[in-house]
């Protein structure tokens, strides 16, 4: 099967496609590298210009600066004048109207006229009077900062938290008002890790060059001089030469790996819906091969495709096996929702605004977080954050728990969109044009057979209401809690109640289930328990210490996860979840209508037990 | 043909892309260059020989507070216990010069901030240890301009959201229109149509100019938009007009890749590598549409910028009058 598919790629390619393909990745290749190369036109060239005269000597540095222009300070397009009455002392007025555009300007030619002194005094003989200071920036991990997190009072903390002694205090904006459980930050001294350059006494050459190379100033160059290695900033030399590390360089390496993956996914979804186009894929349908085969054996090539390019990138930027390992299951989530996607879309245009939509939706949701790495434990929701750890050097190490707590979701979800869109890999989905809604009823319908695969089911989908979930408390997190914490707990109402009752609304509109309000009870208590059960995953949220955030805290404590748990306070969620599924489940096997009201009854049932828990909880 | 689903969807997307890129730009600027964002006093130990200067410099720097320590040592462990921000620790070094060792918080966003923060310090300090040196000299510096009260954004608003809320567009104009061509060649339903009484050259174009008409409209919302927000924007006539010529001329690619080459995947792959080659190399050129974008819009613009609009819209016109007249478009869709 992934042969035939292969073979069948290789088939619509005919030479001219082929030399097209050549000339186009050339094309790209060359232009890449002769923009790296500061070649040719930026975007920020002549963007403002300052009248100054010829005879100043103001007037080289404009001239040489890319962002600036100089015209003649008659010039009434100019956006800065620079008065220099005496030509021949060092020193000019500059006065700058009162607009952004000007203050900008202002700033450019501050930087430009710093560049060009520097470059006068490399030409000095005397280096050591030209230089007088010599810098050496020394990157030190202070005890009191660092992502580990101390799980903090319940003592046995000695597998899963290798770094004891670094808390998450005054992280998170408002950590002050609820802290529940939190350890104090102990200082203690074993952290401490000295992380020295190692390129410590550099000679003056090395710095020197690097000052002149990077006069063109890049995108991301901030126009001064010495804008040294874009991701590790320079550490010795003059105080011009020392540039700021660039906070992200880790991030955007990390997002490198998600780029090619769009491209492969796009020709998966291409192939897949192009076996719905005219009834084409009906030769495979009626060979004697399952779904699930047919499925696998299509999948197969690209995601060995994409195995290869995750290698191919981790090699490029030195990257380790965690970062295979990390960004493996991201794969596996684009080409699972990819496939459902095209298994919904009903033309082209349809299948590019899915891929469209879900490439954006998993960059979010991966690259969001992961610019918090060091910052929130939040931010380890996405597997980028264990990337960015991986490539830089001296990050913390990422234990066996903190894995399975950022990739976990991904295994599963991937899992379950594989399963729903084989279940719907069949005759009357494929080639008609139903509607997205329905099949995605086909879809959760087809999943069920008997009445304990809705318990299964609805256990299943935790990975997806994980997700959800846990992008609400990283979109939050940044907010002031007072109003964040209903917000989300309504947010949370909403998810799971939908969850738990949307198989059984599809399972009655497809007539799987007697329409009796008995069987509704039933398997509302079914899905309830279902849910209640694959809930206890989230114990995972516990490993990582999620829970020391006030609003982890909220989204995991209803959920009888808080600390202190006792058994009482587990069986509560469990009638809680078992009531508002059965509620929902009634008006399912009605209507439409019928069925967002009684969802509505359960989502406030939910939403009310959540807000007096969160309540109690706090006091 | 298109319907109003996939416009709605479409403009969606392109506001969540914008929205995230914005959030991108905006969170990546004021973090690389902290001196504008209001963030706290960084707390600075100073200590070592000769210090007198060094603290000055200091003090003068807006954004650090000093503190004297009497040891090199001393400075090191209140570093080391977090209760400064950051540490200049200087001693004499070779050839007279002076060796400033900095500490700095191993940390992502506090890294790049402090470092800022001190090198601006560090700077007005050599420029005091420069002139104390001036007679071993030959060449005097000149006197840098007072720092300005600027927003680093300005300039990456004109230089990266413009051109991206202009140009993102422009890119899914053209995949759509790869992506309807393909698939009516595909399924032959353009056959069905042969029964109106247009030719179907007439239908093909009324396609594609409706598909070419919806970038220049989304162009000047977008950029209404900005200015709602505070941003003005210069000569948007000549923006659109540049948006209006690399819109047909990015569509024309797309129906020609479309009907060389009519498997989507092949089409679409060949379609996203040459538009990305072909704008890069534009974008190096002379006549770079993104600094045309950005110079007309912040109102500095260049006779290139003009050239750059003007030569869009007359590549797009040969353009058009070329894919009319060369290809045989009853044959391409009737088979």
């Amino acid at each position: 099967m992934a042969r035939w598919e292969i073979s069948n790629t290789a088939g619509t390619l005919d030479r001219r496609s082929v030399l097209l393909g050549v000339a186009a990745l050339a094309l790209v290749g060359s232009t890449a590298v002769a923009g790296v190369a500061g070649v040719g036109t930026t975007p920020n060239d002549g963007l403002y210009r300052v009248g100054v005269t010829e005879s100043s000597p103001f007037h080289t540095p404009v001239d040489r600066a890319t962002e600036l222009e100089p015209v003649s300070p008659s010039d009434d397009r100019a956006t800065l004048r620079v008065v220099d009455t005496d030509t021949t002392d060092r020193s000019a007025r500059v006065v700058p109207p009162q607009t952004q555009k000007a203050q900008a300007a202002l700033s450019a030619f501050g930087d430009a006229v710093r560049r060009h002194n520097t470059q006068l005094m490399n030409r000095e003989e005397n280096q050591s009077a030209a230089f007088p200071v010599r810098v050496t920036v020394q990157y030190v991990v202070q005890s009191d900062t660092g992502v580990s997190v101390d799980t903090g009072g319940d003592g046995d903390d000695d597998s899963n938290n290798p770094s004891d002694g670094a808390t998450t205090d005054a992280a998170t904006p408002a950590d002050d008002t609820v802290s529940v459980g939190t350890a104090t930050p102990a200082v203690t001294q074993s952290g401490d890790r000295t992380t020295v350059d190692g390129q410590t006494g550099g000679d003056d050459q090395t710095p020197r060059r690097t000052a002149t190379a990077a006069e063109g100033g890049g995108l991301f160059g901030d126009g001064d001089d010495g804008a040294g290695s874009l991701f590790t900033g320079q550490t010795t030399g003059s105080p011009a030469e020392i540039a700021p590390p660039f906070p992200f360089g880790s991030l955007i390496l990390a997002f490198l790996f998600l780029v090619p993956m769009n491209f492969i996914v796009q020709a998966y979804g291409s192939t897949i819906l192009n076996e719905r186009i005219d009834r084409r894929g009906e030769l495979l349908l009626v060979a004697p091969l399952s779904a699930l085969d047919i499925v696998a054996g299509k999948t197969l090539p690209y995601l060995a495709a994409l195995g290869v390019t995750t290698v191919g990138v981790t090699l490029a930027v030195d990257g380790g096996v965690l970062s295979v390992l990390a960004v493996f299951p991201v794969a596996l989530v684009y080409l699972g929702a990819t496939f459902l996607g095209a298994m919904f879309a009903r033309s082209f245009k349809e299948l590019t605004f899915v891929t469209v939509t879900i490439t954006v939706f998993v960059t979010t949701y991966v690259f969001v977080p992961a610019i918090f790495t060091t910052i929130i434990p939040v931010a380890l929701i996405s597997p980028l954050t264990l990337v960015v750890r991986d490539l830089q050097t001296g990050g913390v190490a990422t234990t066996l728990g903190e894995y399975l707590f950022s990739t976990g979701p991904f295994y599963v979800a991937s899992g379950m969109l594989f399963l729903l869109g084989a279940g719907i890999y069949r005759e009357e989905d494929m080639f008609t044009q139903r509607r997205v809604p329905a099949k995605l009823l086909d879809a959760l319908d087809a999943q069920l057979s008997g009445r304990l695969s809705v318990l299964l089911l609805s256990a299943a989908l935790i990975p997806f209401v994980f997700v959800a979930e846990l992008l609400g408390i990283a979109v939050l997190v940044t907010f002031p809690e007072e109003l964040t914490i209903p917000v989300l707990l309504l947010q949370v109402a909403v998810v799971e109640e939908v969850a738990k009752s949307l198989p059984l609304y599809a399972a009655f509109q497809r007539d799987r289930f007697e329409r009796s309000y008995a069987a509704a009870v039933v398997l509302g208590v079914l899905s309830g328990v279902g849910f209640f059960l694959g809930e206890k995953a989230t114990a995972i949220a516990q490993v990582v210490g999620l829970d020391n955030l006030p609003l982890g805290e909220a989204a995991l404590a209803p959920a009888g996860l808080g600390p202190g748990t006792t058994l009482g306070l587990l069986a509560a969620p469990l009638a809680l979840h078992v009531t508002a599924s059965a509620v929902a489940a009634i008006g399912a096997t009605r209507t439409w209508r019928q069925y967002l009201l009684t969802l509505g009854l359960a989502i406030g049932l939910h939403f009310a037990y959540d807000i007096a828990v969160v309540v109690v909880l706090l006091e | 043909m298109l319907s109003e689903k996939t416009i709605v969807l479409a403009i969606v997307i392109q506001l969540f892309v914008a929205g995230f890129s914005s959030f991108l730009v905006v969170g990546l600027v004021s973090l690389y260059s902290p001196d504008d964002s209001q963030a706290g006093l960084v707390d600075t130990a100073v200590a070592g020989d000769d210090t007198d200067d060094l603290t000055r410099a200091v003090q003068q720097t807006p954004g650090l507070g000093v503190q004297q320590y009497t040891s090199r040592e001393a400075a090191r462990g209140a570093f080391e216990r977090d209760e400064v921000d950051a540490a200049l620790l200087a001693a004499g070094g070779d050839e007279g010069r002076i060796a400033v060792t900095v500490l700095v918080p191993d940390s992502n966003i506090q890294t790049t901030l402090v470092v800022t923060q001190v090198r601006t310090a560090l700077r007005t300090y050599e420029q005091t240890e420069r002139a104390q040196r001036g007679d071993q000299l030959t060449r005097a510096t000149l006197d840098p301009p007072p720092r300005s009260a600027s927003n680093n954004y300005f300039g990456f608003t004109y230089t990266v959201l413009v051109p991206l809320l202009l140009f993102l567009p422009v890119f899914i104009g053209g995949s759509i229109t790869v992506d309807s061509l393909t698939e009516e060649i595909d399924r032959g339903t353009l056959e069905l149509l042969r029964v109106a009484p247009v030719t179907l050259t007439e239908i093909v174009e009324g396609k594609l100019l409706a598909a070419a008409a919806i970038t220049p409209i989304q162009a000047v919302a977008w950029m209404t938009l900005l200015e709602f927000n505070g941003t003005p924007i210069a000569n948007l006539p000549w923006l659109v007009l540049l948006v209006a010529g690399a819109t047909v001329v990015v569509i024309v690619l797309g129906v020609t890749l479309a009907i060389a080459t009519p498997d989507r995947r092949v089409a679409q792959t060949l379609y996203s590598l040459l538009t990305l080659g072909l704008f890069g190399m534009t974008a190096l050129s002379p006549l770079s549409p993104i600094n045309a974008a950005a110079r007309l819009a912040i109102d500095t613009p260049s006779p290139a910028s003009y050239v750059t609009s003007v030569a869009a819209a007359v590549v797009a016109v040969v353009l058009l009058i070329g894919v009319r007249s060369v290809v045989p478009w009853e044959r391409v869709l009737g088979e």
